[in-house]
C-alpha cells in the first residue's frame, strides 16, 4: 500500500471514529428533515391558519365570496354568520371554527366592502382579495361575475428563449436546486476547513509532524489527509441529499409544503427530479472545488504553532469561498453575463460558478470540459504548492513565516 | 556508512551548521554532542532529509539519500508527539507500515517490541492516557519497528527515570548488535560516553572535535593524577614535575593537573621515594571533560 492510501485510511479512519463526524452528519440530516418537514408539521398542529376565515354578511353575498375565495385554495372558510358581534375577539375566533380572520362583507356605494378582524395583523398586510374584485365589479357595473371574470382574465403564452427548460415552473424549480446543490458545496468546504485544519494543527502541536514529515513525502502526507476530508465530505453530502431526495416528494404531497417550500402547483414527486448529466457535473466539480480549498485550508493550518492560533489563518483562507458563493449568486440572476462566465473559468470560483450556470442556463459543451480541466489543473497545482508550503510551516514553530519565507519554499 | 561531507544550512540570516563533516561505520553507535543551539538537531534533520543541505551532501554506502533509502532510516525527534487518541498498538503498526511494513509483519513486531519494552498490558490504551515515560517507548517503538538500518535518535533519555533509560539503552544496544547504525545526541553524558563508540562535538554550527573516545582523550592535553596521603614530600615531588597547586579531595587526597605528556611511570617512582605513597591514580579525561574543553575553543 503506498503513503497516500495508508495516511488516507488511517485518517479516514479516525474521522469516522471521530464524534465530529458523526455529529455533522446526522445533525445535517436532521436539519434537512426539520426544514422541510417543519412547515407541513406545524401548520398541521396549528389551531389556525390566516388562510382560515370566517364570512358575515348577507347570506347571498356570502355565499358567493365563499365560492370566489376557495376556488383557488388561497383561503378556506370555515364558517360563516349572518353579523358579526360588536367587539370581535380571539375567543370568538376560536369559538367559530379556530379562524384567522373574521370578514364582514357588505356593499358600500354600489362597490364590495370588507372589515378584516384578523388574529394576525401582519399576515393581513398587503393582502388584496383580488379573487373578489369580479364581485365587487359586478356591484358597480350590474355586470356578471362570469362575464367580469372572462373579460378581466388575459390569455397568455410564455415562449422560453433558453432551450433549457420548457416551463417557468421547471425553471424556477432548477434555479432552487442549483441554489441547494451550491450551498451544500459552500457548506461541505466550510465545515471540512474545520477539520482539516484541526487535524494539521493537532499533528503539528502535538509534534508527531516532524517524525511524519521525515517518514513520508509531505506532500503524500497532505494528500492523504485531504482525500479522507474529501471521501468524508462526500459521505456527508450524499447522506444529506439522500435524506432530501427521501424527504421532499413526502413533504410535496402536502399542499401547505406547495405553498410554503416549493413553487405554487410544484407538488409531486415527478417535480424534484435531476438530470443525471448535471448529477454527475455536480459530482465533478465538487471533488474538484473541495480539493482546491482543502489544500489550501491544510497548508495554512501548517502555519500556526498552535491550535488556538487558527483563527489567524482561518479568515483569509475562507473569505474566497464565500466570495465564490456570492459570485454563484449573481450567476443565478445572469448566468451568461460576462462576468459570470468569466469566473466559470477562474480556478477557485469555477466549480460554483460552472455548475450554478449549468443548472439554470444552456452552456456550450465545450465550457464545462475546458472548466473542469482547469479545475483539474489547478488542484494539482493547489496540491504542489500547498506541499511545499507544508513542508516548511509543519517544522517551523513560533512565529508565522514571511510571504518571503513562503516564495522561498515554493521556489526550493 | 553513512558519510556527512561538508553540509552546510541557514536559516534566513543564522548559519545553523557550516561545514559540518562525520562518518559513521555501518552497525556503530555515533554520538553527536553539543550545547543548545549548536546545530546538532539541524545536522540530523539534514541527514534525515527533511532539510536539504544549502551546501555539502549526505550519502549512505557512497549513494545519496533518496526516498527508498530513508524509508529504511528511523528517528525519534527532541520534541516527541503521538495521536493523542489513537491506540498504542495501532500507532506503533501506522508508523511501522509508513516504513514499508506489511500489515501482518508490523502487527508481529509491534507485538515483540510491547513485550520488549515492557509496555504490552497497553497496547489497547490510548497513547494520551500513558505516563511521560511509556509514551517515549510508545515512541521508540515506532521510530525501530522497521529494523531501521539507520537510526536517528534525538535526546532519547530526556525525561526519562534512570530504569526506564536503561530499558531503552539495552534496546539501543541490542539494535547495534544487529547491525542497526545509530546516530544520537544527548546532555546525559554518562550514558552517551558508555553507549557509543565515536563522537562528534558541534558547537556555533561546526565541528570542535570528532573521534572514538580514546582518540579524543589522546588530544586531551592534561591528565588527572590522585594521590595520598597528602605530605610535603610527595607534594614536592609533584611541584617538581611542573604541577600546580593540588585541589584537595574530601578524603585528603591530593588530585593534580599533568600535562599528558608527563611520564607518569617516573612520577610514580619519585613519589614512592619521597614517602608511604598509599595511592597513586592516573585519571583518563571524561566524556565530560573532554565536551567542555571543545567548547571552550573558540
Amino acid at each position: 500500500m503506498n503513503e497516500i492510501a495508508l495516511v488516507f485510511a488511517a485518517e479516514l479512519g479516525r474521522k469516522v471514529r471521530s464524534r465530529l463526524f458523526w455529529i455533522a452528519t446526522l445533525g445535517g440530516m436532521l436539519a434537512i428533515a426539520v426544514l422541510i418537514e417543519a412547515p407541513v408539521f406545524f401548520t398541521s398542529i396549528a389551531q389556525s391558519s390566516s388562510n382560515d376565515v370566517l364570512l358575515a354578511g348577507p347570506p347571498s353575498l356570502v355565499a358567493r365570496a365563499r365560492v370566489m375565495l376557495e376556488r383557488r385554495r388561497d383561503y378556506r372558510v370555515v364558517g360563516t354568520v349572518a353579523d358579526l358581534p360588536g367587539r370581535v375577539t380571539i375567543a370568538y375566533l376560536r369559538a367559530h371554527g379556530h379562524a384567522g380572520a373574521a370578514i364582514a362583507l357588505s356593499e358600500r356605494g354600489r362597490r364590495l366592502h370588507l372589515d378584516i378582524y384578523p388574529r394576525d395583523l401582519s399576515a393581513f398586510d398587503g393582502a388584496q382579495f383580488r379573487d373578489l374584485v369580479p364581485l365587487s365589479i359586478e356591484l358597480a357595473t350590474g355586470a356578471p361575475v362570469a362575464r367580469v371574470e372572462r373579460a378581466s382574465s388575459i390569455e397568455r403564452t410564455i415562449h422560453p428563449i433558453d432551450e433549457k427548460f420548457t416551463d417557468a415552473r421547471t425553471a424556477a424549480l432548477a434555479h432552487d436546486l442549483a441554489f441547494g446543490l451550491v450551498f451544500i458545496l459552500y457548506l461541505a468546504i466550510i465545515i471540512a476547513s474545520q477539520s482539516v485544519m484541526s487535524a494539521v494543527a493537532e499533528e503539528k502541536t502535538s509534534r508527531i509532524a516532524e517524525i511524519l514529515v521525515a517518514t513520508i513525502v509531505p506532500a503524500n502526507l497532505l494528500c492523504g489527509k485531504v482525500f479522507a476530508a474529501a471521501a468524508v465530505s462526500v459521505v456527508q453530502a450524499g447522506a444529506w441529499l439522500a435524506t432530501t431526495a427521501i424527504l421532499v416528494p413526502f413533504a410535496a404531497t402536502s399542499p401547505v409544503f406547495a405553498s410554503t417550500v416549493a413553487k405554487p402547483g410544484a407538488t409531486g414527486p415527478g417535480s424534484f427530479g435531476i438530470d443525471p448529466a448535471l448529477a454527475a457535473a455536480f459530482a465533478a466539480f465538487f471533488i474538484l472545488g473541495f480539493l482546491q480549498y482543502a489544500t489550501i485550508y491544510a497548508a495554512a493550518a501548517s502555519l500556526v504553532s498552535r491550535t488556538e492560533d487558527l483563527g489567524i489563518v482561518t479568515a483569509p483562507v475562507i473569505m474566497p469561498v464565500v466570495g465564490a458563493f456570492f459570485v454563484a449568486q449573481y450567476a443565478l440572476v445572469e448566468p451568461n453575463g460576462p462576468i459570470s462566465v468569466a469566473c466559470s473559468f477562474v480556478p477557485f470560483l469555477s466549480p460554483f460558478v460552472m455548475f450554478t450556470r449549468m443548472a439554470i442556463t444552456v452552456v456550450p459543451w465545450w465550457q464545462p470540459a475546458v472548466a473542469l480541466v482547469i479545475d483539474a489543473l489547478a488542484v494539482a497545482v493547489s496540491f504542489w504548492a500547498a506541499g511545499r508550503v507544508y513542508q516548511v510551516g509543519m517544522l517551523l514553530y513560533g512565529r508565522l513565516p514571511t510571504a518571503r519565507q513562503i516564495f522561498a519554499a515554493l521556489r526550493a | 556508512m553513512l558519510c556527512v561531507d561538508r553540509i552546510s544550512r541557514s536559516f534566513g540570516n543564522v548559519t545553523a551548521v557550516r561545514d559540518v563533516s562525520f562518518d559513521v561505520e555501518r552497525g556503530s553507535v555515533f554520538g553527536l554532542l553539543g550545547p543548545n543551539g549548536a546545530g546538532k538537531t539541524t545536522t540530523m534533520r539534514t541527514i534525515l532529509g527533511i532539510y536539504a543541505p544549502d551546501a555539502g551532501r549526505v550519502t549512505w554506502n557512497g549513494t545519496p539519500i533518496d526516498r527508498t533509502v530513508r524509508r529504511r532510516f528511523g528517528y525519534l525527534p527532541e520534541e516527541r508527539g503521538l495521536y493523542g487518541k489513537m491506540k498504542v498498538k495501532d500507532q506503533i503498526v501506522y508508523f511501522g507500515r509508513l516504513h514499508g511494513l506489511g500489515a501482518a509483519s508490523a502487527s508481529q513486531q509491534a507485538d515483540v517490541w510491547l513485550e520488549t519494552l515492557g509496555i504490552i498490558e497497553f497496547a489497547k490504551r490510548a497513547c494520551g492516557e500513558l505516563s511521560k515515560g511509556n509514551q517515549q517507548k510508545v515512541q521508540l517503538a515506532c521510530a525501530v519497528l522497521h529494523e531501521p538500518d539507520l537510526l536517528v535518535l534525538d535526546e532519547p533519555f530526556a525525561g526519562l527515570d534512570p530504569v526506564n533509560a536503561a530499558t531503552i539503552l539495552t534496546c539501543l544496544r541490542a539494535l547495534a548488535g544487529r547491525g542497526t547504525t545509530l546516530v544520537l545526541s544527548s546532555h546525559q553524558m554518562f550514558q552517551i560516553e558508555h553507549a557509543c563508540r565515536t563522537f562528534c562535538i558541534i558547537a556555533a554550527g561546526s565541528v570542535r572535535e570528532s573521534g572514538t573516545l580514546a582518540e579524543l582523550r589522546a588530544a586531551f592535553p592534561v591528565r588527572t593524577v590522585r594521590v595520598a596521603p597528602d605530605l610535603p614530600a610527595i607534594r614536592a615531588t609533584f611541584a617538581a614535575a611542573g604541577a600546580g597547586e593540588p585541589v584537595v579531595d574530601d578524603d585528603g587526597a591530593l588530585r593534580y593537573e599533568l600535562p599528558a605528556v608527563t611520564d607518569f611511570g617516573a612520577l610514580l617512582r619519585a613519589a614512592v621515594a619521597a614517602g608511604p605513597v598509599e595511592e597513586f591514580e592516573r585519571h583518563e579525561p571524561s566524556l565530560s571533560a573532554v565536551y567542555l574543553r571543545a567548547l571552550q575553543q573558540s
